[in-house]
């Protein structure tokens, strides 16, 4: 009888282990599909990309600037479109970097605390509004007013671009480095004010170096999104596949990489040349998001080491910083320059010089209170220049889009190419495509999450795991949409249909839900998870009964951060899932959808005299993400109020 | 005549954090190149008598006070107060050790250069003074350009000494700077708290009552908001005239 006992108890361990392992094993798949995502994506770019590069010749492919697939003899050269995507890039980081670090610097240390809480949670807020929207805005408000200011023929040009795009980095700018700031140790601030400093030396001398890992990141961020945009940028720049002349011409219409694919990408005929030149393409600009993404990990790295001190030397010594710094200035001393004389000729070179020997002048005679008063002025009129920017737009936008919205417009299907009617088979169409998207990718981001923080100590595995996750989060949403149609439209034969959006959506958001998931399970205490272990219950049962409750409200906040990503997304759905108008939903899995987003960017482009239509389908797409924006960010101080571990 | 021996006095000082009185009626004279510690239980408010000196209590929202502080005779609670030269002048050293995140001679040479000296080799030589001057600089001098944090606690702290030292104060404001640290680091920074008299003024808050009698010349004693007994040290810790001093330094309290 107690034999018995004995040996039941034991088969009972032996599966139960089993069934440990088991779990395990499926955790482990999990936290593979972004890996194997990574594989699948190169793999697909390289195998439709490779044989017309090499054929075209890596050099022709590179730095010929001509590009005219379609002509009679077809050029592939992509030479001016990568010129294009740094122009434009460097272009929105000039005007999103000191703004958006000026915006940071007065919101953190300047501002009065009320305004801090009024206005963080805004910014963040804005960083959900979907870029086709930024893009709309561009197109009909900013090229227009452009045209008719600076007298141009057509206002779609480089700097359009950059503006947009830096309008768009901003608030992920903003809020990043406001972080970074606010959360520099109190201590600094006191020690170098008993040191007696003013606040700005405190603010420039202590707390922006101090957050300095932050800031950068911050820039990476907004850098990132800038060069892998494809929407706004398609939108607003023109898009003639030339070199700017001169180099600087902000006023010359330019092409991005990201761009060209958006636009070619549909009416290419598949196994042509330029099929595989477009892959070619793709796989460039994943190269250069690839290089970026990474050089900003050995800076960050660099940056952090410096700090906490180590043994080996310093980064850059500090006459380097100095030679360093000084060539900056001249570089963005020449960018004004060039800037002033494009926009408003020899007089702006003039004017310039007169402000800059002000400046110059100024500096050497101010006291430090009176300089700390001005550079207060400037980071508060940075802000208020930044708000006024979103705030336009978001009332641009309200203000022409609350007409449309009528009961049939939201109800009924689009007639006469969405010029009456309304958008409701669109925003089903989202709708399906967010659900089915949020339902793969929950579970697989999940489970991945679990794997990483819960099964296994950090090793070689777990920092391939996470690797594999950054380069998937660095992907430029254009290249999901290639790989989603060459790997699930042609490869697996799904054709352009509702589940295949759905399932390049996921893949999209799944390292957002793996990385919010992952911090979620990191901030609840080892003393809870041990607490339930010595009570003898299994590791599984431990983290279904204890963990996963606990990590339950961040787990929901990157779902929904997730959610709000893929409503407002386009270009992944592109060539993968959506069709323009159609007046009927979808009955299966396997028919086209239409969608909100896609919606409003064919409205924009291609249907003239909708603008109530457009303004309308606008509105219902802002409401819709900014609204599911608001339940994140309202969910999360909720966490953050309630009792802390 | 006698104002010119204090480096510091207060006269009915008052100090609320909103609402609550976190000091009364607090009357005290710093003398001249001496020690004087402050000590008293916990929340008596010494930490925000030390800061009344040099108005860092301005960076506390909705902090107010009455009565005056003279510097020298002259007074420094007004609006008319310039509060960085204040700050220059009446330097401070924190409970945390807290270098910025910087290298250490640039530790160092912060403070000069934020009051606008830019000369490499005079800051080269007022770094080599304030180190020696906090008793670190054999430790530090090979490698003044690593990262300060890489160092141990007590060097950290009297690294935050040579910090303050670096910008010339006369009177240096410490607040509990040995709490962090272990014993031998403690003595360290005792023997130089006992150097430093020779230039400066030091004002010390401890709880610590060995080292309060060991490094001060004076000690005033805090209970509640007020300032109970203010003396020489020998006749505080040695025939205290209030039995609430008696009590504390012997221990007989909570
Ligand atoms: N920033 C503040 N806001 C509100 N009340 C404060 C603040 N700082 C201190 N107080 C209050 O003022 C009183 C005196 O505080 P203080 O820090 O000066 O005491 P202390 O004597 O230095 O204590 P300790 O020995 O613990 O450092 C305490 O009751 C404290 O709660
Ligand atoms: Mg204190």
């Amino acid at each position: 009888m107690q034999k018995n006992r004995c040996e039941s108890q034991i088969t009972d361990l032996f599966t139960r282990q089993n069934k440990e392992k088991a779990i395990s094993g499926i955790w482990l798949g999990t936290a593979l599909v972004a890996v194997i995502t990574i594989i699948l994506i190169l793999g697909f770019l390289l195998k439709e990309g490779l044989p017309a590069i090499l054929e075209i010749g890596i050099p022709a492919f590179i730095f010929n600037e001509i590009w005219t697939p379609t002509s009679e003899t077809p050029s592939y050269g992509i030479y001016s479109l990568i010129i294009g995507t740094i122009l434009v890039t460097i272009g929105a980081i000039a005007i999103a970097v000191p703004l958006g670090i000026g915006s940071a610097i007065f919101i953190a240390e300047v501002a009065p605390p009320k305004f801090r809480e009024a206005v963080k949670p805004a910014i963040e807020l804005l960083a959900g509004i979907p870029s086709v929207v930024y893009g709309f805005f561009g197109l009909v408000v900013l090229t227009h007013w452009l045209r008719i200011s600076l007298d141009l023929s057509s206002g779609a040009t480089w700097l359009a671009g950059s503006i947009i795009l830096g309008i768009m980095a901003l608030p992920t700018i903003v809020s990043v480095s406001e972080d970074a700031i606010s959360s520099v140790p109190k201590d600094f601030r006191s020690a170098s004010l008993a040191l007696g400093a003013t606040r700005w030396q405190t603010i420039t001398g202590v707390l922006i170096p101090s957050a300095l890992s932050g800031i950068t990141a911050a820039i990476i961020l907004g850098l990132g999104r800038a060069i892998g945009e494809t929407m706004a940028v398609l939108m607003v720049t023109g898009n003639a596949a030339i070199i700017p002349d001169p180099i600087y011409n902000i006023l010359s219409p330019i092409r991005t990489l990201t761009a060209t694919l958006g636009i070619e990408m549909g009416e290419v005929a598949i196994g042509s040349t330029h099929y595989h030149a477009l892959f070619g393409m793709a796989l460039v600009l994943l190269l250069i998001t690839l290089i970026v993404n990474l050089s900003a990990t050995v800076i960050l790295a660099r940056i952090r080491e410096g700090q906490i001190g180590s043994s080996r030397a310093p980064f850059l010594s500090h006459d380097h910083q100095n030679q360093i710094k000084s060539i900056l200035l001249l570089v963005i001393l020449a960018g004004l320059c060039l800037f002033s004389y494009q926009v408003v000729g020899i007089f702006g070179i003039a004017i310039l010089t007169a402000i800059l020997a002000l400046c110059y002048g100024g500096l050497r005679i101010l006291s430090r209170q009176s300089k700390e008063k001005i550079a207060f002025a400037i980071v508060t009129s940075a802000t208020a220049l930044v708000l006024f920017a979103l705030v336009a737009i978001i009332f641009d936008i309200v203000s022409n889009g609350l007409p449309a919205i009528t009961w049939e417009f939201l109800t009924e299907g689009p007639r006469n190419l969405g010029r009456s009617g309304g958008i409701f088979p669109a925003i089903i169409g989202t709708l399906y495509l967010v659900i089915g998207a949020i339902a793969i990718a929950l579970p697989i981001g999940v489970g991945a999450a679990i794997y990483l923080n819960e099964y296994t100590l950090e090793g070689r595995l777990t920092r391939i795991i996470r690797a594999g996750n950054d380069l998937l989060n660095g992907t430029p949403s254009i290249v999901f949409g290639l790989f989603g149609f060459a790997f699930l439209v042609i490869f697996v034969g799904l054709g352009v249909s509702l589940l295949a959006g759905q399932i390049t959506l996921t893949l999209m958001i799944l390292p957002t839900i793996i990385r919010t998931s992952e911090e979620a399970l990191k901030s609840v205490p080892d003393s809870l998870r041990h607490g339930s272990l010595a009570l003898g219950a299994t590791r599984w049962h431990t983290i279904l009964r204890v963990v996963l409750p606990a990590a339950a409200p961040g787990i929901l906040t990157g779902t929904i951060l997730g959610i709000g990503r893929a409503a407002g997304e386009t270009a992944p759905l592109l060539f993968t899932a959506v069709v323009f108008s159609k007046r009927y939903l979808p009955t299966s899995v396997f028919e086209p959808v239409m969608a909100l987003p896609y919606h409003l960017f064919i409205l924009a482009t291609n249907v003239p005299g909708a603008d109530t239509q457009k303004y309308g389908t606008a509105l219902v797409l802002l409401v819709l993400v900014t609204g599911i924006y608001a339940v994140a960010i309202l969910m999360r101080r909720h966490a953050q109020k309630t009792v802390r571990w | 005549m006698k104002q010119q021996n204090n480096a510091l006095e207060t006269q009915t000082l008052n100090l609320y954090y909103g609402s609550t009185q976190a000091l009364i009626d607090v009357d005290i004279q710093i003398p001249k190149n001496k020690v004087t510690a402050l000590i008293g239980p916990s929340g008596c408010g010494k930490s925000t008598l030390l800061r009344c000196f040099n108005r860092m209590n301005d960076l506390i929202p909705d902090c107010s006070l009455s009565g005056s502080i003279l510097y020298h005779g002259e007074e420094i609670t007004g609006r008319s107060t310039d509060v960085v030269e204040l700050r220059k002048r009446i330097g401070m050293v924190f409970q945390q050790p807290n270098p910025f995140p910087k290298s250490i001679y640039e530790n160092v040479i912060y403070g000069p250069k934020v009051h606008g000296m830019k000369d490499r080799k005079e800051l080269d030589a007022i770094a080599e003074k304030s180190l020696k001057g906090a008793a670190i600089w054999e430790e530090v001098k090979d490698r003044l350009h690593d990262a300060a944090r890489g160092l141990s606690g007590g060097q950290q702290q009297r690294l935050c000494i040579a910090r303050t030292l670096s910008v010339d104060p006369d009177i240096i404001l410490m607040d509990e700077p040995c709490s962090a640290l272990d014993p031998i680091a403690t003595a360290k920074i005792e023997n130089l708290i006992t150097e430093l008299k020779e230039e400066y003024t030091v004002v010390i808050v401890t709880h610590n009552m060995q080292q309060a009698a060991r490094v001060s010349d004076y000690t005033g004693f805090m209970y509640m908001g007020r300032l109970i007994e203010f003396d020489t040290t020998s006749v505080i810790f040695e025939r205290p005239k209030e039995e609430l001093t008696e009590n504390y330094i012997t221990g007989r309290f909570g």
